[in-house]
């Protein structure tokens, strides 16, 4: 990375990127409609443009078959014509999620839909997009933006990108970007509340969501400048639980490889991951020091 | 320090001095309330984003609730703020506790601005009537120019080419404290002018700006019109044409004086004519905290103290000048050096060496700006080192005693003038000592006791 004296920055200037969970099956079942729910973040979004001229926006949606970048403040392609009672940014993310929603419907596999539970949306997928344009910021340009991700999500976790999301969250981690998570969802979110717990985020699950808009704007609306002298919300417990790599399930306890840690709900006589070979099945005794009962 | 420390922080400090009733008429215009949210430190803006949806009064307590005990300070200083523009409404409850609310007009243009979007006056002219529409590069180059030429007029009127349309009454104005004129001498830049100079582009726009608006009452046009029309201006989209029959006729007369600045461009089509407006213009409602507007560097200093300029510009010479010899001149290239003389001349002149090198820091090169430092440190140092020389000697204004009558007085007197603090010297062989003016009295009144 270039040297970071000769970039410029003003306190309280921000790149946010805000991932928006668009599972159509996680909405058709929800209280709430998508339609009410994006006009309150539709505010909170524009809101955040009218803070600072310097501030950027990037939304990316996460659909349950792909994730796509619907809106940019810094992309040129935006100047559609403002309608007459709307704003630019309005119209631009509009028309682009509906080509997104339609683009992921059709890579939904007929076969899915039959077996009635929800599928979860591709937040990893998300994730690592919104990290590798905040990556993209940080090497070109002179501005240094303080970038922060934010997650609007209210489907529920899938267990099988535990991994994906995890790596996701350490490359957040190593490059100082907070991950804030707003969810909505019924239950608390796993996954979510360690990406804000591991990246100094904030996790804040709203208790009504008729008031979205002020709690986006009271919490997730602050810059990383004036948090330092804020009380904002903490998370009071974190769900630290992981999944196995074999089939991929919230686990409580588990086997953990000694040499690559993977974590795996039943025993093996060899790593999935990295190929180590554990100790003789029969010998109990030796096979307990190869591989540890995890708490 | 000088006492006119021109230093133009931003406009908002006007707007925060305007009465009540007219500020209420400006906060009706959404996008005036969006540049004063712009220009608001950061927890303040927090606070006006938090509370735009609550109707109802807020009391103090509940807000400070949210603040760490490190951040009180910084709570304070964004309150005032909100209060002195009057975008928060102090008030007092039943319980005699403090409340904020939003003013209703600031909040209702503001709400209106989230949800609907803002929509200028004027749309943008179609691209078949405008022809020849300049490509933004060319834009910015043309302001940069225009701005240029308008300082050098600013600062020498003989040495332009071709004289700027600003009227001769109203330069005067913007001389006013940037240059003096002693009888038939031609006029010198004041100390402030000198400052003025060294200090960027957005810098020297805001200064303009407020002279130009604190002039305005004389020239019988309203100070909130005018401030609403420019923050209009600096929200239109950079490189679009509008037209000019969209602007009232009092805001015609200003766009001429604009376009003389660099703000707007303007164009004559063959029915219509319009104006463009520059970055200049848009860089109006951006605070000057952040320095996004600054352009690159052109001057390489060597260690032994020669400065290269790669320039074009008459401006950048003439500012060369106030502190360095400029040897010669080629046509992209400026060379001087740096010497005691030409120095000592901006010394005279109210330039401080912290100026100089900062001048020289910011506007450094861009080869030579990524070094750790841009200009090097033994010229940097000898700057400071040449300035510290010329406050080598201190005045004092002081009286000197001699012929004292006796011993006794003399010792007397000069612990009547320590107890002062005020004995600047004494040589007890020969009974003198001088003590400072202030404390003249006291000893004099202190001697004729002992008579």
């Amino acid at each position: 990375m270039p040297s970071a004296p000769s970039k410029l920055y003003a306190d309280d200037v921000s790149l946010l990127v805000v991932t928006l969970d668009t599972n159509p099956f996680f909405w058709s079942t929800f209280s709430v409609s998508f339609s009410d729910f994006l006009s309150q973040v539709l505010a909170f979004l524009n809101s955040i443009l009218l803070l600072s001229q310097l501030n950027q926006l990037v939304v990316i949606a996460t659909g349950c078959n792909s994730c796509g970048y619907v809106y940019d403040s810094a992309s040129s392609k935006n100047h559609a014509p403002p309608t007459a009672s709307m704003p630019a940014l309005y119209s631009n993310l509009l028309h682009n999620l509906e080509q997104f929603v339609a683009r992921d419907q059709k890579l939904s596999k007929p076969d899915h839909d039959t077996q009635g539970i929800v599928p979860a949306s591709l937040l990893s997928g998300a994730l690592s997009m919104a990290l590798c344009y905040i990556q993209r910021a940080f090497r070109s340009g002179s501005m240094h933006p303080q970038p922060r991700i934010l997650c609007l999500q209210g489907s529920a976790d899938g267990p099988e990108q535990y991994v994906a999301i995890m790596n996701a969250i350490f490359s957040a981690q190593r490059s100082t970007v907070p991950i804030d998570s707003c969810y909505i969802g019924s239950n608390n979110s796993a996954f979510l509340q360690q990406a804000s717990y591991i990246t100094g985020g904030i996790y804040y699950k709203p208790p009504q969501l008729d008031g979205l808009f002020q709690y986006l704007s009271t919490v997730f609306a602050t810059d990383l400048h004036s948090r330092a002298f804020l009380r904002l919300p903490k998370s009071l417990g974190v769900d630290f639980r992981a999944s196995c790599f074999c089939h991929k399930q919230t686990i409580d306890m588990g086997y953990v490889c000694s040499v690559c840690l993977s974590i795996f709900c039943e025993r093996h006589d060899k790593c999935s991951t990295c190929g180590s070979v554990f100790g003789q099945a029969k010998q109990d005794v030796t096979s307990a020091n190869s591989k540890k009962r995890k708490a | 320090m000088p006492e006119v420390r021109i230093i133009a922080k931003n406009f908002m400090d006007m707007v925060a001095s305007m009465p009540a009733m007219k500020l209420d008429k400006l906060y009706e215009n959404g996008f005036i309330c969006e540049a004063i949210l712009r220009s608001l430190p950061p927890l303040a803006k927090k606070y006006v984003l938090q509370q735009l949806h609550i109707d109802v009064p807020v009391a103090a307590k509940q807000l400070e609730e949210w603040v760490l005990p490190d951040g009180f300070s910084k709570h304070r200083v964004a309150i005032d703020r909100l209060v002195q523009l009057r975008v928060f409404v102090e008030a007092v409850d039943r319980k005699n506790e403090k409340t904020y609310k939003v003013t209703p007009t600031f909040q209702r243009s503001l709400q209106k601005l989230l949800v609907h979007g803002g929509t200028l006056p004027r749309e943008p002219m179609a691209s078949n009537i405008t022809v020849r529409l300049p490509t933004l590069e060319d834009l910015e180059a043309w302001a940069l120019e225009q701005w240029e030429c308008f300082l050098l007029q600013l600062i020498s009127s003989s040495q332009v080419e071709k004289p700027s349309n600003i009227s001769s009454s109203l330069m005067k104005v913007f001389q006013r404290r940037l240059l003096s004129q002693r009888d038939r001498d031609a006029p010198k830049l004041t100390e402030s002018g000198f400052q003025f100079l060294l200090m960027n582009t957005n810098a020297q726009l805001w200064y303009i700006i407020r002279e130009y608006i604190s002039n305005s009452e004389e020239r019988g046009v309203d100070a909130a019109d005018l401030i609403s029309f420019m923050l209009e201006i600096s929200f239109h989209v950079i490189g679009e044409a509008y037209n000019v029959n969209t602007l009232t006729n009092f805001q015609r007369n200003i766009i001429k004086d604009l376009a003389d600045l660099g703000l707007v461009k303007l164009q004559q089509g063959r029915k219509e004519s319009w104006f463009i407006p520059t970055k200049l213009a848009t860089n109006l409602s951006v605070s000057l905290a952040d320095s996004s507007s600054r352009k690159e560097g052109f001057v390489v200093v060597e260690t032994n103290f020669r400065v290269y300029a790669y320039s074009t510009s008459k401006l950048h010479c003439e500012i060369l000048r106030l502190f360095s010899r400029v040897e010669y001149q080629l046509p992209n290239l400026i060379v001087g050096a740096i010497t005691k003389e030409s120095l000592y001349n901006a010394f005279d002149n109210g330039i401080t060496a912290e100026q100089i090198i900062s001048f020289l820091q910011q506007n450094a090169h861009p080869r030579v700006a990524q070094r750790a430092p841009s200009v090097p440190e033994n010229v940097t140092d000898q700057i400071r080192l040449w300035e510290s020389d010329l406050n080598r000697v201190e005045m004092t204004e002081s009286y000197y005693y001699d012929e004292f009558p006796s011993r006794d007085i003399f010792e007397g007197a000069c612990d009547c003038a320590r107890e002062w603090n005020g004995l600047l010297w004494e040589d007890s062989k020969k009974m003198h000592m001088v003590v400072k003016t202030e404390v003249h009295p006291y000893v004099r009144d202190y001697l004729r006791r002992q008579k």
